[in-house]
């Protein structure tokens, strides 16, 4: 057997991308070497080509051909992310329980935030029992408006649309998450927030849902080395704080 | 495997003339006619959404891959005249890599989770998949030909080639699931694809 039998046998591998990542790499780098591996490859490509279509095809909802068109040719930046200001100012009202549509723009949504803000700030003590949760929203918004990094995700539980927001700071190492549109968690039930580590993951903060359908949550990065490459949001019975990884259902799981 | 640069790799090639005269989806979007891209999306999108969806088993996700999918065909229209891979498979492949890139930087837990979906899918049973509910669906045949290729192979070769084609799993992770040695799954998939090959070798592209 020559060393380059290996690669002779592995060409049908390499291309179902059936070798674990050290082999595949050592593959690929083999390719830039090999014009009769390439060429072999190329081959199997053209072969297998069409073994993908083995799955049933999945009707797209309403909406989507159109809004993957958008997609490609305006380029939207935002799909499924939106600009901070925008984001920030969208669920500053959403948090409040206004109705601002995302889709405004993002000047406005700034001019909505600023009254929104003038209208925290003048919370007389009628709504005394509300200013501690609005003196905690501020402090939320004023971190927002520096947010570098705004992340959505589309959430849905129980027949409810709802939606997950994640606000990265950079300058304070603080993630502020937001969910609105669910309902309360279910009896003995809570909304568990989770970062998605290198070394797996990481229980972060509970999220609870009130009458407003809005939670949010100021976390710190998680204690463990390695990056950080994402956050989930789960179901998790209330009892269960001390075990270490989702068992509940996975309202969303985003990577960065 | 990894996405190389397509000038290098001579993709998306070679899609049959249709009614003479006329120009294929090819070249019109070579010549970057909006119209032709969005065919392209209407025709391409339930195929491409079904294996996003059957691997990644998360709709956002699926969706995502597949605008990647087509941002990038849009990027490279420039190189679609080289080499001789059909768009149809082109589209599919990127979809898959992409698909299986994301399965691959999941963390532990969501892969076991996947894993577990997709041997359940597999399920050791004689259809690999779910019956045909669309029959008219543009590029059904292609669909029923693979079908038929794949419910030709013995049931333990398709398992192998369901979790690793449509599940994403590697070699080892394949012989854990499966508790069987690492050889007999390379030899399984290995004798599962050179008879794939043939059988799906006649198929023509049927994106005009
Ligand atoms: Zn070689």
């Amino acid at each position: 057997m020559t060393p380059h039998d290996w690669y002779a046998e592995h060409r049908a591998a390499f291309v179902a991308r059936a070798l674990d990542a050290r082999e595949e790499r050592l593959f690929a780098d083999h390719l830039g070497r090999c014009d009769e591996c390439t060429r072999e490859v190329t081959r199997l490509e053209r072969e297998l080509g069409w073994l993908p279509m083995g799955v049933t095809p999945a009707p797209p909802r309403p909406g989507l051909t159109h809004q993957l068109a958008e997609g490609v040719l305006r380029r939207r930046s935002a799909w499924r992310r939106l600009a901070p200001t925008a984001a920030a100012a969208a669920i500053a009202a959403a948090a409040l329980g206004f109705g601002v549509h995302e889709r405004q723009r993002g000047d406005t949504l700034a001019a909505e935030l600023g009254r929104r803000e003038a209208q925290l700030a003048a919370a007389d003590s009628e709504r005394s029992g509300q200013l501690a949760s609005l003196a905690a929203l501020e402090d939320t918004l004023s971190v927002m408006r520096q947010a570098q990094h705004v992340v959505q995700q589309d959430i849905a539980m129980n027949g409810h649309h709802g939606r997950l927001l994640i606000f990265q700071d950079a300058a304070s190492h603080r993630w502020n998450v937001v969910m609105h549109g669910l309902p309360p968690a279910p009896a003995g039930e809570v909304y568990q927030f989770w970062f998605i580590t290198g070394s797996g993951m990481v229980r972060s903060a509970e999220l609870r849902s009130g009458g407003s359908g809005a939670a949010l949550a100021m976390v710190s990065m998680p204690k463990v080395p390695g990056p950080v490459m994402g956050a989930a949001l789960s179901v998790e019975p209330a009892v269960s704080r001390s075990v270490d990884q989702p068992t509940g259902p996975m309202l969303a799981h985003i990577e960065f | 495997m990894p996405e190389q640069p397509l000038s290098s790799r001579g993709e998306l090639a070679a899609v049959p003339l249709g009614v003479a005269g006329q120009s294929t989806l090819r070249e019109r979007l070579l010549a970057r006619d909006e119209r032709a891209l969005v065919e392209l999306i209407e025709l391409a999108t339930p195929w491409l959404l079904g294996l996003t969806q059957g691997m990644l088993h998360d709709q956002d996700e699926a969706e995502e891959v597949v605008l990647e999918v087509f941002q990038t065909v849009w990027d490279r229209v420039g190189a679609l005249g080289e080499g001789h891979e059909g768009l149809m498979p082109w589209l599919l492949r990127v979809a898959r890599n992409r698909a299986i890139d994301r399965l691959r930087r999941r963390s532990r837990w969501r892969r076991k989770a996947a894993r577990a979906e997709a041997y359940g899918a597999a399920g050791g049973t004689a259809v690999p998949f779910r019956e045909p509910d669309e029959a008219g669906h543009p590029g059904w045949h292609v669909h029923e030909s693979v079908h038929a290729a794949l419910a030709a192979l013995p049931e333990e070769q398709r398992a192998v080639v369901r979790l690793s084609y449509f599940g994403g799993l590697s070699h080892s992770e394949i012989a854990e699931q499966l508790d069987l040695p690492l050889g007999t799954v390379k030899t399984r998939l290995r004798l599962a694809l050179d008879k794939l090959r043939v059988s799906l070798a006649p198929i023509g592209d049927w994106i005009r």
